[in-house]
């Protein structure tokens, strides 16, 4: 097992962490980096719940190693929003009371976040797609697809 | 128990400040803001970590387990098996059948035998597989019908039976003779994974007194206190449990599945002093808790040519795996719904709760009615069919409405609105005219519409002592905190127990705020199930919120100088007739200057039910929730391929307390329930699950979404605060029924066995042809 030294930046902040090579980019995050947000529902890469933003694309962060990240920016919940102001779309989970169990919902505002990010007007089949990936149990996704129509239009209301 | 005729009135007449409105839930923030508030986020620096030795096979004595390469190898901290148990070797749910560790017999393919601790868990697994099990195999059996025959192996000294259950009333042999058409079927439903997001984890902490604290993932945590109790030969005050955030449950962690995680974890704990944390896997976690009994149902009915029932016999059979979990409180709920909400004469149901070698079956969402009610829909239409009678007005022909009687003779009451559930949701999905468009399409691509109605028994009934506790608490910074050891585990029940005590006390709900479960500080409220938090739980908190509002009236009395009675409260003001008045914080500043309690508790208990134990003639459950389910289908008839359009789903729940939270239990219940439908089935192959994992096993995604209509219909129920009903469970019952139902009506198939996957689909179908082609 040989170890790397790590440098990437997450939430905008630069890190250096030693890792071996099998290390899972959930694990780093999660157990060096202390960011209990990012969850881990099968190790698989099936549910999804795992997903963070590496340079703004959604992936699984239990199928990646950690050293793929090297110089990349990865965005986990924790970048996203604060208790003191949350981001629009935490926003908008709230107000549709879209986070049941809340074991799914970081992964979900990731992707949206995505989404949002490149299509500032999505069409129900564009959350769909964009979601897709990211298993729910709770909720049976109606009330996340109003969230994330809401995000939406408050975002494209800031823009403006 | 509330007069009926008050209930209704207050609920028509009341003013509501908050009971009915869309609020947030309290728990919200820290959840989009990914907190760290589940159980693996807060394992204590210097834990270990535990990974556990299962069984591979089936059914097999033990003949020699070797722990030995184990134990030596290097970062292994400690190994503990049954012979390390202080107490007694059992982790279970009713019946004492089901042992922590597995000592000379394995009954199930994943039970565990041993467990493995190091600070390092990827060491722990390196060294499960350094262990060597020789079994020497049993004969095994693997579905309930087998089970029953003489010859079958037996899984238990007492036999494969765990529970029979009958209802008798009147004479069906007598209705049978009555009956111009008699119409037979049998119905088989799957083991059906509940799919909790987080899988199972607990850690356990060893306290210097020699108590113990356990902090998990888990729905009841009295129940686990009795079960680490027993296994570590404590008092059950020594063992304290803390619910953490938890991700998800739907039954499961309710039962003897937590008490396994943190039996195993207390084991090393007490034994190496050193918190101790373990987690399951996916795979674990979907082989190793329980699931939703597969059924073989038989139905018999009779019936008259204009539609009138006049027989019903049904008979049932669930697998409820090696032990027997909550099977028998799950086979009496199906036994007691078999029928579906209808009026029938004469009744006859036999419900078997059997053994096999399967892995387990226990508590899932539903609890036996989404079985019942899949047989009882499914044979409706298949009777309608027969009859050449539309399917909507065979039912409405024949169901509960107030007055009637059900298959327990219990008297249907006022708070019956299953006829406008119907009414409304056919309205609402355009039933006679789509349904007569549906049969004029060509193409290889079919549509149809289908439905299936139900009634779900509220409170726990013969399931158990149905009460709770609610604590409530005023701190110095006029925060009023509620604490239940009812838990939130995804519902967002507690967050409408804060509503209900904002109106009660007539405080606007951003006062009040939910305290972790705790059984430091909270009393047993039996266990978070059976949709049982708002109505048992709604009541305690009307209760004690009452106790603490004429608290603070007194106060604010004496600050005003008039008698208590007078006192009004709104918003946070209390005043008095001459129109002075004291704010919120004063009162509450003052009762703590002055040393005056601002806590208050108060345990609400549930009149029984009573019914004769041969027959079930009597009340079964306190109330019912109704509901009626339409679904729109295409049916692509060249892959086999069922696609849902739309889905409406209209419930009498009573009272709405929290309508977006009501919608949001409904739709995710129903999204469960489509999954059964068409998609979800654990398969078993001689005892061994063959797809424990989620790229195997299918759960709906967004792509599997239709549009939800959500109708909420309300006629208060005797019970819950409110009027309200239980509707956490009910929205996975209908789904099934009413797919299936639209299936045959876009191409004629009668699917009986559900998932209705493509290939089953496609061999129905191919059947249906053969037959039409020869008659």
């Amino acid at each position: 097992m040989s170890k790397h030294l790590l440098k990437f930046s997450v939430n905008g902040k630069d890190y250096a962490v030693v890792v071996q090579s099998h290390e899972r980019l959930l694990d780093v995050l999660r157990d060096k980096l202390g960011l209990k947000g990012t969850k881990e529902g099968c190790s698989t890469g099936d549910c999804g719940i795992c997903g963070v933003l590496m340079d703004g694309k959604i992936v699984n962060s239990c199928l990646i190693f950690a050293i793929q990240a090297r110089n990349k920016k990865i965005v986990t919940i924790e970048g996203i929003g604060s208790a003191e102001k949350p981001h629009p779309i935490q926003r908008a989970f709230m107000k549709w009371n879209a986070s049941q169990c809340g074991y799914c919902i970081p992964a979900m505002i990731l992707a949206t976040k995505e989404l949002l990010e490149r299509n500032s007007d999505p069409t129900i089949e564009d959350i769909k797609r964009a979601t897709g990936g990211i298993i729910c149990r709770c909720t049976g996704y109606l009330k996340i697809f109003e969230a994330v129509k809401t995000a939406a239009s408050e975002m494209r209301g800031q823009d403006n | 128990m509330i007069d009926k005729a008050a209930v209704k009135e207050f609920a028509q007449s009341q003013e509501m400040l908050v009971v009915g409105k869309s609020v947030g839930r309290v728990d919200s923030l820290d959840k989009v803001l990914g907190k760290p508030i589940y159980t693996m986020d807060i394992v204590p620096e210097n834990a270990l970590y535990l990974k556990v030795v299962r069984s591979n096979v089936a059914h097999a004595l033990l003949k020699r387990v070797d722990l030995s390469e184990a134990r030596k190898y290097p970062g292994v901290v400690a190994v503990v098996t049954a012979q390390d148990i202080p107490g007694i070797n059992e982790s279970t749910a009713l019946l004492p059948d089901k042992p922590l560790f597995a000592t000379d017999r394995v009954r199930f393919a994943g039970e565990p035998i041993a467990a493995i601790a190091s600070y390092d868990p990827s060491i722990a697994e390196e060294a499960v597989d350094l262990v060597k099990i020789e079994y020497d195999p049993l004969p095994s059996v693997f579905s309930p019908i087998d089970a029953l025959k003489p010859n079958a192996p037996k899984i238990h000294e007492k036999g494969n039976v765990a529970k029979h259950l009958k209802v008798r009333k009147g004479n069906v042999e007598e209705g049978f003779k009555q009956a111009d058409l008699i119409v037979e079927g049998t119905y088989k439903t799957p083991f059906q994974e509940p799919v909790p997001l987080e899988p199972e984890a607990g850690f356990v902490v060893p306290e210097p007194d020699g108590s113990v604290t356990c902090v998990a993932s888990i729905q009841s945590p009295y129940h686990v206190q009795t079960g680490i109790a027993k296994i570590l030969s404590l008092r059950p005050e020594q063992v304290r449990v803390i619910q953490a955030t938890t991700g998800g449950a739907f039954g499961p962690k309710s039962d003897e599945i937590p008490v396994d995680v943190l039996g195993m974890a207390a084991l090393v704990a007490v034994r190496t002093r050193k918190p101790a944390a373990l987690a399951y896997t996916r795979e674990e976690s979907m082989i190793g808790h329980t699931k939703r009994h597969p059924f073989v149902i038989s139905v018999k009915v009779g019936v008259k040519k204009s539609g009138k029932l006049t027989a019903w016999e049904t008979k049932l059979f669930a697998d409820t795996g090696a032990y027997a979990s909550l099977g028998p409180l799950v086979v009496i709920r199906a036994c007691f719904h078999a029928t579906g909400p209808y009026v029938i004469p004469n009744v006859k149901t036999d419900a078997y709760c059997v053994y096999t070698n399967n892995t387990m079956a226990g508590s899932f969402r539903g609890f036996g009615g989404p079985q019942a009610h899949f047989a009882a829909e499914s044979h409706m239409d298949a009777i309608a069919k027969k009859l050449d009678i539309d399917p909507l007005d065979l039912r409405l022909m024949n169901i509960l409405r107030p007055g009637t009687l059900t298959a327990t003779s219990q008297i249907v009451d006022e708070g019956c609105g299953l006829e406008e559930c119907i009414t409304k949701a056919t309205t609402e999905s355009d039933w006679y005219k789509k349904r007569r468009q549906f049969q004029s399409m060509n193409g290889t691509k079919k549509r149809g519409l289908g439905i299936a109605i139900m009634y779900h028994g509220n409170s726990l009934g013969p399931e158990g002592n149905d009460f709770a506790t609610v604590h409530m608490q005023i701190d110095s910074e006029c925060k009023i905190r509620l604490r239940t050891a009812l838990t939130e585990y995804g519902t967002g029940a507690p967050s409408g127990l804060l509503q209900i005590a904002a109106e009660t006390m007539h405080l606007p709900i951003d006062y009040f705020t939910l305290d972790p479960s705790d059984t430091e500080y909270c009393t047993d409220s039996g266990p978070t199930v059976a949709s049982r938090t708002i109505t048992i739980g709604g009541r305690a908190t009307q209760m004690v919120a009452g106790k603490l509002d004429q608290r603070l009236r007194e106060i604010a009395a004496e600050m005003l100088e008039c008698p208590a009675d007078e006192v009004e409260s709104s918003e946070g003001t209390f005043h008095s007739k001459s129109a002075k008045s004291v704010s919120f914080r004063d009162v509450v500043a003052h009762a703590y200057s002055r040393g005056i309690s601002l806590k208050e508790s108060s345990t609400f208990t549930a009149p029984k039910c009573e019914y004769d134990p041969e027959t079930s003639q009597g009340t079964v459950y306190l109330q019912y929730t109704y509901g009626a389910v339409t679904a729109e289908v295409e049916v692509d008839t060249e892959t086999g391929r069922v696609q849902v359009l739309k889905m409406v789903a209209a419930y009498d729940v009573g009272k709405a307390i929290n309508p977006i939270s009501l919608e949001g239990q409904i739709e995710g219940g129903t999204i469960q329930g489509l999954g059964y439908a068409l998609m979800e089935e654990m398969i078993h192959k001689n005892g061994v699950v063959v797809n424990p994992n989620l790229g195997d096993y299918y759960v709906p995604t967004s792509l599997d979404i239709p549009e939800i209509k959500t109708i909420i219909v309300e006629y208060p129920g005797r019970l819950g605060p409110f009027g309200a009903k239980a509707i956490g469970e009910p929205p996975v019952v209908l789904p099934a029924p009413a797919i299936v139902n639209a299936i045959d009506n876009a191409i004629g198939v009668r699917i009986t066995e559900i998932p209705a996957t493509p290939d089953r689909l496609l061999i129905n179908l191919r059947r249906t042809q053969e037959v039409q082609e020869k008659g």
